[in-house]
């Protein structure tokens, strides 16, 4: 028998920092991506892009590069004739251009060939015949009357048109002291994360067997997805997610790049790899669409906001993607973070010869919260109040019920407003107008955020549990832990592992995580809408809830004691009454004699009333089990001579509910913070006659680590009723409360108010000189008056 | 086309071999830090059968006081040029305009002749072939149409090299070999107002050093450049700065440009200042005559005119402030 220790306790697991535990593989370079992945025997894959906007196919004529020596094989729109897409309503995208195509870069024909070289040779004989067709570049004009659809069934090129009003929003602007109405245009963004999107295609054509390897997030939606267009039992094919280099998004749904590698691998009966390049990855898109949100907002002398107006048209790009939720979400979303008794909602979502966006972080909430918080900030000044107290006069009392269904149970937003408030000494600081010492201007802006943690009802609804996770113990007396959540770099895989620890009280050396091959793990919904930690956490404490009943019960058994006597303090099990107790491997022994290896499962399911009602159209999207809240305080000093903008630093307080891994929570929001300050400043795609003239990393300009400030992150914890251990989302909410709090940080350092997004210098020095320009006019007219 | 074409290597070890390989393949590159050059290769805008790599000349890669001021070898790398004692001492713009360049890594490989040899730049022309083809190619490489300014004959590509302007100020020389033996030249001559043809040197050619004189040494200098990012951006518009008081008055005054044209350029009259006092009014007047001089075109993202204003308060800015 081991020897016990008397003073052993449960370890302690939760809210313990902890470096992530696939950390040492990434920082040594030994974790292995998908590109990494060269089997022996690999063909190259090659994409033939569109290089018109809107055009008719007349032929694909592919018979010269089929002939070529090293060509092993070719497709076309022709192989395969079923859509794909995140949603059953709006499956109408195919892997490979049919009929038309709709977008400059769009896959029209791809090859397999022995080398890069030959395949490269072989797209250049593929032979393209189209008839163009008038391309629209903006959603005005896509909307224009006499604009051709870009889809039959999508007439004026409308994806789908939001409509709501819910309270009295006429009434609200007429008891209003001030309204405003502003519109604001934000730019098109990209994710740009670090790993260009591949794929690995094994095609076994002795037993019509597929392995797929993808850089996804949702790698059970691939896999349907394959099944889908391959027209292949889903029982055939296993999808693996290798190790991921970041998704924010741009992989929640299933790629093209995954399908054509597929369709090229069963098509050359063998294994292609298909790694794209920097470019395509842009091309492939999925950011976030170009929004224009045009903001009505009514507020009372005291600062009570009275009603909403929104409209926000979307570029939707050339298929519907994500966008129907985007569009959602995007009016779903005014609600659930202040108290609004009256708001109305038009939302656009428009088809457009551009690249399609898809579900980027803070998915559909970002540029409406960004017009909100900043037509606020416009609110308070004028009314003369200060922007935080306007802020906390319109704080909700949970738990509350929103116009639209929202149910909220915990609301840390109070304390992460009094936080950064007081950190960035905001009463001192902020309402200084004037040019300091140094020859810059400085000011302060304050900006608020919320987010859910995940949909309560998934995109593909089937009835399956939103979660599942099966934790296998075996005579080893190690834990696996079986997760199909996507572990793509946000610590998806050691959270999952926590809250099992947890629950048995063992050390996590005792647990190893396996997560994303299809034939091993349970399926999973995949990483996006911050749903992981809320529902997979849940489902993990489940699973080792039930694992440790099985544990109690073999230790009162071996202990001839009754299990409710068990006492488990994790590495030992004993019976109240006895200072002798079992070690966690003899415990394990006796539990799996004469069962063998155990695998018990554990599921976690949303509540009903969390998935909204058909009341409005729309109401079940933006539906969660909780939100998370973020509140933002933003120093910046501006040089009037470039009309740079520096961000000296940035106070951020988020309710996280309770943070699981304090560490991994605060990586989240410093990096929601700079993908914000990405997005305010300087990011933005643009298109010449729908080429992507931003298509690389010199020219979309992602923030250098010179730009990134320091940033004072706190954590507030509310502890959610429903939250694994009261926690909820950490990685996202921070990053829509940057973009306000910058530009309303740049209205009190200089005066001017930046609209547009982003940010750019060119753009806040024609605002710098048109206030000039008006205050010499002023100061002409005073003095010709004074003349007088 | 993100993979390197097929290509021969050589790596001669003197610049007589290099010049004379370069002679006898038309269409070979030389290469040294390749931290712009190679970008070009791969996008597919060059598509040499031969580069020549010359890392291995040691004699491109000294900097050495001589009798008539500083020789900075071409392959001396960015990183060597700005932590220099005798060009930090002596030239300080320089070792700023070094310090200016992308970031650590390219300063690293990149090379004091690789960047003054920088090809010019243009959102039209810095794409991948796809994207070239796409577009029906441009004026400056395999096409007959100018995207910037449509129906004009012009490259207007602009030069985009941090260092450059320092050394002009300067009045720097430069030594190129070319297969009738070796030449001194000014700088200046290095450049003409073609974006498609912005370096006058010679199939052949090959710029070996750079030198800067003594009798300027310790006049004092700045170069600023604008940019989105502070790192690994090329300048949208950058200025260098010489000025030399005598008490009040302006002595010796000059300044340079990069990025606001096809090439480096000297700005002209500012030797009416000299002998005159730098009041408010005449930085002013200072940064209009910069203004003029710069004709940025849309080659970057960024507005034109935006890049025009900035370049004239950055110069306007750096003689303020070397004025004391």
């Amino acid at each position: 028998m081991n020897e016990i220790k008397k003073d052993v306790k449960p370890a302690k697991v939760i809210g313990v920092p902890r470096p992530l535990i696939d950390g040492p593989e990434k920082v040594s370079g030994k974790a292995l991506y998908t590109a990494d992945f060269i089997p022996y025997d690999h063909m190259v894959g090659r994409i033939f892009r569109s290089p018109v906007a809107h055009a008719n196919i007349v032929e694909v004529d592919t018979s010269k590069a089929e002939a070529l020596k090293g060509v092993l094989g070719v497709v076309t729109g022709d192989d395969c004739d079923e859509g794909f897409g995140v949603l059953p309503i709006a499956r109408y995208e195919y892997p490979l251009a049919r009929e038309r195509v709709r977008y400059r870069g769009e896959p029209v024909a791809a090859v397999a060939a022995v080398d890069v070289e030959t395949a490269q040779k072989a797209l250049d004989l593929i032979e393209f015949k189209y008839e163009e067709l008038p391309s629209y570049f903006t959603s005005e004009e896509a909307m224009a009357p006499d604009a051709v659809s870009l889809h039959e069934h999508r007439e004026g090129n409308i994806e789908r048109d939001v409509d709501y009003d819910l309270g009295d929003v006429d009434g609200g602007f007429a008891d209003a002291d001030l309204v405003l109405e502003r519109e604001y245009n934000c730019a098109e963004i990209c994710q740009v994360q670090s790993e260009p999107h591949a794929a690995i295609a094994e095609y076994d054509a002795e037993r019509d067997y597929m392995t797929v390897r993808a850089s996804t997030q949702v790698p059970f939606y691939v896999h349907l997805m394959l099944a889908k267009t391959l027209k292949m039992d889903q029982s055939r094919i296993r999808m693996i997610k290798p190790h991921i280099g970041g998704g924010f998004g741009c992989r929640t749904e299933c790629l093209n790049v995954e399908l054509i590698c597929a369709l090229l691998a069963r098509k050359a009966k063998g294994t292609v790899r298909l790694v794209v390049n920097r470019e395509e990855t842009f091309i492939t898109h999925r950011g976030r669409p170009e929004t224009d949100v045009k903001l009505k907002v009514g507020m009372k002398k005291d600062g009570t906001i009275t009603a909403v107006d929104c409209q926000a048209i979307q570029r939707g790009g050339a298929y519907g993607g994500y966008g129907i939720v985007t569009i959602l979400y995007a009016g779903s979303l005014i609600n659930g973070i202040y108290q609004l008794d009256a708001v109305r909602y038009n939302g656009l979502r428009v088809l457009t010869n551009t690249p399609p966006p898809g579900a980027m972080r803070g998915h559909g909430t970002v540029d409406v919260r960004y017009g909100f918080e900043a037509i606020l900030d416009e609110l308070s000044v004028e009314l003369g109040l200060d922007p935080i107290e306007v802020r906390r006069k319109n704080l909700l009392k949970e738990p509350y019920e929103t116009l639209n269904e929202m149910f909220i149970n915990s609301y840390g937003l109070p304390e992460a407003l009094d936080i950064v408030e007081r950190e960035s000494g905001w009463k001192d600081k902020r309402g200084k107008p004037g040019k300091d010492g140094d020859g810059k201007y400085r000011g302060l802006g304050v900006g608020c955020a919320h987010y859910p943690c995940g949909a309560s009802k998934p995109v593909n609804w089937t009835g399956e549990p939103h979660a599942t996770v099966h934790l296998k113990l075996d005579w080893d007396a190690s834990i696996t832990v079986l997760t199909g959540a996507p572990e793509i770099g946000q610590g998806s895989s050691t959270m999952v592992a926590q809250c099992a620890a947890e629950v048995l009280g063992l050390d996590m050396t005792r647990f190893q995580v396996h997560s994303g091959d299809s034939k091993l793990v349970p399926k999973d919904n995949g990483a996006y809408s911050s749903r992981i930690t809320y529902m997979v956490g849940n489902a993990s404490i489940e699973a080792a809830r039930n694992l440790k009943t099985i544990l109690i019960e073999a230790a009162a058994k071996k202990l001839d004691a009754k299990p409710e006597d068990i006492e488990c303090l994790g590495e030992v099990y004993r019976a109240a009454s006895q200072d002798e107790g079992l070690t966690f491997e003899e415990v394990v022994m006796a539990a799996l004699e004469g069962t063998g290896t155990i695998t018990v499962k554990g599921n976690f399911d949303t509540l009903p009333e969390s998935h909204g009602t058909r009341k409005f159209r729309g109401g079940a999207i933006g539906g969660s089990m909780a939100y998370a809240y973020a509140a933002e305080v933003v120093q910046v000093a501006v040089d009037p001579d470039t009309a740079e903008v520096e961000v000296e630093q940035v106070w951020v307080a988020q309710d996280v509910g309770r943070a699981l891994n304090p560490l991994s929570v605060e990586g989240q929001i410093q990096g929601s913070v700079w993908m914000g300050m990405g997005q305010a400043f300087c990011e933005g795609t643009r298109f010449h006659n729908g080429l992507p003239i931003t298509g690389n990393m010199l020219d979309y300009r992602v923030p250098s680590i010179v730009e990134s400030p320091p940033i004072d992150t706190h954590i507030v914890e509310s502890v959610d009723p429903n939250g694994p251990y009261g926690a909820k989302e950490a990685g996202e909410t921070s990053l829509a409360a940057f973009i306000p709090a910058y530009t309303n940080a740049i209205a009190d350092a200089l005066g001017v108010r930046p609209i547009d997004l982003p940010v750019t210098p060119d753009r806040l020095m024609e605002l710098i000189e048109a206030k000039e320009t008006e205050e010499r006019v002023a100061a002409a007219q005073d003095s010709s008056v004074a003349a007088e | 086309m993100e993979y390197m074409p097929d290509f021969k290597l050589h790596r001669p070890d003197n610049i007589e071999d290099a010049v004379k390989l370069r002679a006898e393949e038309p269409d070979a590159l030389f290469v040294a830090g390749g931290t712009d050059m190679i970008v070009n290769v791969r996008r597919g805008i060059e598509q040499p059968k031969h580069l020549i790599d010359i890392t291995a000349i040691q004699e491109l890669k000294s900097i050495l006081p001589d009798g008539d001021g500083l020789h900075i070898g071409a392959g001396v790398s960015l990183k060597e040029l700005q932590s220099n004692k005798d060009v930090l001492r002596d030239y300080p713009a320089v070792a700023e305009a070094a310090r200016a360049v992308a970031g650590p890594t390219h300063q690293e490989y990149g090379t004091v002749g690789g960047n003054l040899c920088l090809d010019t730049r243009c959102l039209f022309y810095n794409q991948s072939e796809w994207w070239r083809q796409s577009n029906d190619y441009c004026l400056k490489k395999r096409g007959d149409t100018c995207h910037v300014a449509p129906g004009g004959k012009r490259c207007f590509a602009a030069f985009s090299g941090d260092v450059a302007p320092s050394l002009l100020v300067y009045g720097a020389e430069i030594d190129v070999v070319g297969p009738n033996g070796r030449r001194r030249m000014p700088l200046t001559d290095l450049y003409r107002n073609d974006g498609m043809g912005h370096l006058t040197l010679e199939a052949g050619d090959m710029l070996t050093a750079v030198r800067l004189p003594k009798a300027l040494a310790g006049s004092p200098s700045r170069y600023e450049k604008a940019r989105v990012r502070g790192s690994i951006d090329f300048p949208l518009a950058g200025a260098a700065v010489r000025l030399e008081m005598d008490g009040k008055t302006v002595k010796d005054f000059v300044v340079a440009l990069t990025a606001v044209n096809p090439y480096p350029q000297i700005v002209k009259r500012t030797d009416t200042y000299v002998g005159r006092e730098l009041t408010e009014a005449a930085l002013d007047e200072i940064r209009e005559l910069v203004r003029k001089q710069a004709k940025p075109m849309r080659t970057t993202t960024v507005a034109p005119w935006y890049r025009r204003r900035v370049v004239g308060a950055l110069a306007r800015r750096l003689t303020e402030e070397l004025a004391g």
